[in-house]
């Protein structure tokens, strides 16, 4: 493990983060072990996010850093195994809505906690989540909207899953920033939040993970 | 109970309506104590709701949108009533890649959304920064609207300056795409003129009904100089990378920006007579930056414009969008009485304790409540909120976002009754 990387990954210097990577590739480091320091870099950025000190900028830049340096290792890595362990979670911004930022980040610090997130995209039709649950088997759908007209596409939404008889099988989660409890009872959801920190305290608590 | 509520407004003529209601809120704009607190509908799409048609029908046939706007006014008789926030004439005409419309980009019953996009890249700062016109209309414009992409060939606009030399290029003026481009210009003027006039129309129609016009929705749209590079230029990804990579050209860029801002503002007041200027937030509420970030790159610029316009004899408001309660404080620091503010979901009580001397306020019903709530439940915060945030005046009450999309107008009708009932002074 290379502290420094994890350092520069984490404390937002991105240029050095690159120009260690391709160090750390000309002498030879496993490509496992750097993308092994990307995810420890990550949790460290997730948890100043939560604990306030890092907002969206760092988010994204986090993220940059890391699809570039994944570019420089990836074609090194020969199968890359899933390490993903504490569920499954379909996400996206429902029907006639294209905000993506929060969905974004929601989808971005629920794989740094650990879940295998599939993230459909903006404008998802109903029936679009009903064929992922059945394909990719979630446990959770976490429905996103910015819109007042995305109130009543979660609420269409969770009455599609509702009528393909999926309803049991998961839990869904509605957020946004002008989603409140009373959203959450017209949607007929399970739970919502207006920020990251609550998608994943409830998918924690849904999965039973730590 | 609002079954029995008797409309104080019941029997008056509208010419006496109209007198009351605009003094009603022309006091609140002043951060005065009215009668009673004034109440403002923007009905936006709620007019398709209620009317029986298309959000697309409600752009396409203003004569029957003023129909049902008219209609709607009478049936809920609140003190200032405004119906579509904006018309899609113009960006249809010059093929507007930022934004989507019903029957545009988005079916008949779509919500007008924005699109953003990386408009500006990271390298174009600095043509930016050496000549923002030149930028613009070469540049960003062929990328922003699909009918100007002939202007990337014209010659630079400095060469103007060349006075009769510069007149031999005047056949590039006569290039295919650039003839379709200055074609489009024209029809987007025309199209501009009409719903300028639909809007004339429709605020004269309502007058004579008794219903005043919210008039600082009238004036300069201008925003925090941020806001101004991430909305229309650099995108929100764009623009929060910047803020690492490149912070003394966002910073040198802002202070551009905040230039022709204060500028062009301060040129249409002269113009229209109209002493307000709306600076819709965006970025700087909570969860978007951080307070380090705050200061640094989006409150002195804010801070400035606003004051630099208060100088000016404007009045600007902001939308202050999405949550300010972390930065409150800082919106004390604004010249007193000057300005006003519209908060979406602050706590409106808190809002009232910390900047209510500083600024009018307009707020305190959430959307949600007016979508799915009971009346009941409507009456009570109607009451805690014309109790709490109105006491003293310079309250407007309205829904966190103004419009009513999606509301039940039993809803509506309870809450502007309520406010009646509970908003008297």
């Amino acid at each position: 493990m290379s502290e420094e990387l994890v350092k520069a990954i984490s404390e937002m210097d991105d240029e050095a983060a690159i120009n260690l990577t391709k160090e750390l590739l000309g002498k030879g480091t496993d490509p496992m072990e750097i993308l092994g320091d990307c995810r420890s870099a990550m949790e460290i950025v997730g948890k100043r996010f939560e604990q306030g000190e890092y907002f969206i900028s760092e988010l994204i830049l986090a993220g940059e850093t890391l699809s570039a340096i994944s570019e420089l290792v990836k074609p090194l890595v020969k199968a890359a195994a899933s390490t993903k362990k504490n569920g499954k979670i379909v996400i996206g911004t429902v029907k006639g809505d294209i905000h993506d930022i929060a969905k974004d980040i929601v989808s971005f610090m629920l794989d740094v906690n650990g879940f295998e997130v599939k993230d459909l995209g903006v404008d998802v039709a109903p029936e679009t989540f009903v064929e992922t649950i059945k394909s990719f088997d979630p446990e959770i759908v976490a429905l996103s909207g910015f819109l007042t007209l995305a109130h009543t596409s979660m609420k269409e939404t969770v009455e599609a899953i509702k009528a393909a008889g999926l309803r049991d099988k998961v839990k869904i989660m509605i957020g946004g920033g002008t989603i409140d409890a009373q959203v959450c009872d017209y949607a007929k959801a399970d739970g919502w939040g207006t920020d990251a920190m609550t998608a994943i305290s409830l998918a924690k608590q849904w999965t039973g993970a730590n | 109970m609002s079954q029995t509520f008797k409309d104080p407004d019941a029997g008056k003529s509208p010419e006496q309506l109209f007198a009351e209601r605009s003094q009603r809120i022309m006091d609140v704009f002043q951060m005065k104590q009215p009668d009673r607190v004034p109440i403002m509908l923007g009905l936006g799409y709620l007019l398709a709701e209620m009317g029986g048609v298309t959000r697309q029908e409600l752009y396409e046939n203003p004569a029957k949108t003023q129909e049902i706007q008219k209609k709607i006014a009478l049936e809920f008789q609140p003190d200032t009533v405004f119906g579509l926030f904006s018309y899609p004439g113009p960006s249809i005409a010059l093929g507007d890649q930022m934004t989507k419309w019903p029957g545009h980009g988005l079916g008949p019953n779509g919500s007008f959304q924005f699109a953003e996009q990386e408009f500006m890249k990271p390298e174009d700062y600095d043509a930016f920064l050496d000549d923002t016109a030149d930028w613009a209309i070469r540049t960003y414009l062929p990328r922003a609207f699909s009918t100007l992409k002939g202007f990337s060939a014209l010659p630079p606009f400095q060469m103007l300056a060349f006075g009769h030399y510069y007149l031999t290029n005047l056949p590039a003026f006569a290039a295919p795409h650039v003839v379709e481009g200055l074609k489009a210009i024209d029809n987007a003027i025309k199209a501009s003129l009409e719903s300028g006039a639909v809007v004339m129309d429709l605020i004269k129609a309502m007058a004579e009904i008794g219903f005043p016009f919210p008039v600082i929705l009238t004036g300069a749209l201008v925003e925090a100089p941020f806001d101004f590079m991430s909305d229309t230029l650099r995108g929100m990804r764009g623009i929060m990378l910047d803020m690492h990579r490149r912070p003394e050209k966002l910073l040198a860029a802002q202070e551009k920006v905040l230039r022709f801002e204060v500028e062009y503002a301060v040129n249409l007041t002269k113009s229209t007579g109209s002493p307000y200027s709306f600076i819709p937030l965006h970025r700087g509420s909570d969860g978007f930056m951080s307070l380090p970030q705050f200061e640094k790159f989006y409150w002195p610029q804010l801070k400035s414009l606003i004051v630099q316009l208060v100088e000016n004899g404007i009045t600007p408001w902001c939308f202050y969008e999405g949550v300010w309660d972390q930065r409150l404080e800082y919106l004390a620091e604004l010249p007193k009485g000057k300005t006003g503010g519209l908060f979406q979901s602050s706590d409106i009580f808190k809002v009232k304790e910390v900047v209510g001397d500083t600024m009018f306020i307009m707020g305190g019903m959430p959307n949600t409540l007016l979508q799915s709530g009971s009346v009941e439940q409507v009456r009570e915060r109607t009451k805690l909120v014309c109790e709490k945030v109105g006491k003293g005046g310079g309250f407007m009450m309205t829904t966190g976002v103004l419009e009513l999309e999606g509301c039940d107008p039993k809803l509506i009708k309870a809450w502007v009754d309520a406010t009646k009932e509970f908003g008297v002074y």
